[in-house]
């Protein structure tokens, strides 16, 4: 494991001005990855672009944790549904 | 430059308390905010028209400017400058506000013309502070190519904010895919991660092959004598040309696949896909006397 592409949950904590138990809550909802190193937390930088859309899901419009995990999963549903959308319509260029 | 009305953008009456604004706007934002509605232009543009509304009313002084110039807001400074003029002190600006709203990763501070001209560039307030950045700001890049563009790997140089990045193009790259440049975003903060350059790819077809994935489609035309009794065609493939045996009796419609004569699978060096290939058996048109004479004796064989 790169250390240079990990950062350490503490310093998200404070970079964000969030508390250490909203990045475990995430985890345990299985919202965000943290990797252990050597009994130190880490998250991977890949995973900073979802780690700081739940922070403003969840700071800036006021939505639970339990309201997180819905639109990850509609998120992720959409996200599906639209990769298929695409292989379809190149699909449909076979027919044209 | 048309006057808004950020009100109607709130869908609010003007006499909205300073809490029903606040409610109008949690309502609004979380109906049209870019992190629920990914990729959705028009959701993006209500979401910016939103947060101007909400910059606007939230802040006590710029809503009373607002309401009190309204329509004839391109003479707001004019009759600012004649307050000012008037009184013996200065005013106290536009740019104390407590902003309630989103400051987000993605470029939400398109604020209109209208808003720039009645408030000024430096009007704006930037985030409550809650979510700010670390990691570099994620850059979006369309990159258009044709389809025979992509049969090879490639290097190509593109120019994203004014900096050249020359990057490879795997062979087999699908329209509408997406590839992640690590660090070729905006910078971080703070010494956060540098954000992503994101290219998502418009193939264009500029050949007479059909794609699908790894697989190409095409058709070749058989003249009606070589599929019945046989005999052998050349066909044109992605790279080159193939001579094909035709067995007699072939019908029209056929298809045959060359194994491997397809495109390049993405990422899997030297693996292909095949190509497809369906006959359209051409008859004869414009016969002869004898033509016909002889094709009705061979119809007499079969009846």
């Amino acid at each position: 494991m790169n250390l240079d592409q990990l950062i350490a949950t503490e310093e998200l904590c404070e970079r964000y001005s969030v508390a250490h138990t909203f990045i475990r809550s995430l985890n345990n909802s299985g919202l965000l990855e943290v990797i252990t190193v050597e009994k130190r937390e880490y998250v991977h930088c890949d995973k900073m672009a979802d780690f700081e859309k739940m922070l403003r899901l969840h700071f800036d419009l006021d939505i639970n944790l339990e309201g997180l995990e819905a639109i990850k999963h509609l998120l992720d549903k959409l996200s599906d549904l639209k990769e298929e959308n695409l292989a379809l319509r190149n699909r449909l260029g076979l027919y044209e | 430059m048309e006057f808004i009305d950020y009100y109607k953008t709130l869908e609010l009456e003007r006499s909205a308390t300073k809490t029903d604004v606040k409610k109008a706007y949690r309502r609004l934002a979380r109906k049209y905010h870019p992190d629920l509605n990914p990729d959705d232009d028009s959701a993006k543009k209500r979401f910016q028209q939103i947060n101007e509304a909400n910059e606007v009313l939230s802040d006590p002084e710029k809503r009373k400017k607002y309401d009190e110039y309204g329509k004839d807001w391109q003479h707001a400074e004019h009759f600012e400058q004649q307050k000012q003029q008037q009184r013996s002190y200065a005013s106290g600006g536009f740019g104390g506000g407590q902003r309630q709203s989103y400051s987000g990763s993605f470029d939400d501070d398109n604020f209109s013309d209208f808003f720039e001209q009645m408030f000024g560039g430096g009007a704006r307030s930037h985030g409550t502070g809650r979510s700010p950045q670390f990691k570099g700001q994620d850059f979006n890049a369309e990159l258009q190519l044709n389809l025979s563009d992509v049969y090879t790997s490639h290097k190509q140089t593109l120019t994203v904010n004014g900096k050249n990045i020359r990057l490879t193009i795997p062979a087999g790259v699908e329209n509408g895919q997406t590839i992640k440049i690590s660090g070729h975003g905006g910078p971080g903060v703070q010494g956060g991660p540098k954000g992503d350059l994101l290219i998502t790819f418009k193939i264009v077809n500029n050949t007479k092959f059909k794609r699908e994935k790894e697989n190409l489609y095409s058709s070749v035309d058989l003249d009606f004598y070589t599929a019945l009794l046989g005999g052998e065609v050349t066909v044109d493939t992605f790279n080159g040309k193939v001579k094909l045996t035709i067995k007699p009796e072939t019908q029209n419609g056929t298809r045959v696949k060359l194994k491997g004569k397809g495109f390049p699978k993405y990422k899997k060096e030297g693996q292909f896909g095949d190509l497809f290939i369906t006959y359209n058996i051409k008859i004869p048109t414009n016969l002869s006397s004898k033509e016909k004479e002889l094709y009705t004796e061979l119809q007499k064989l079969r009846t």
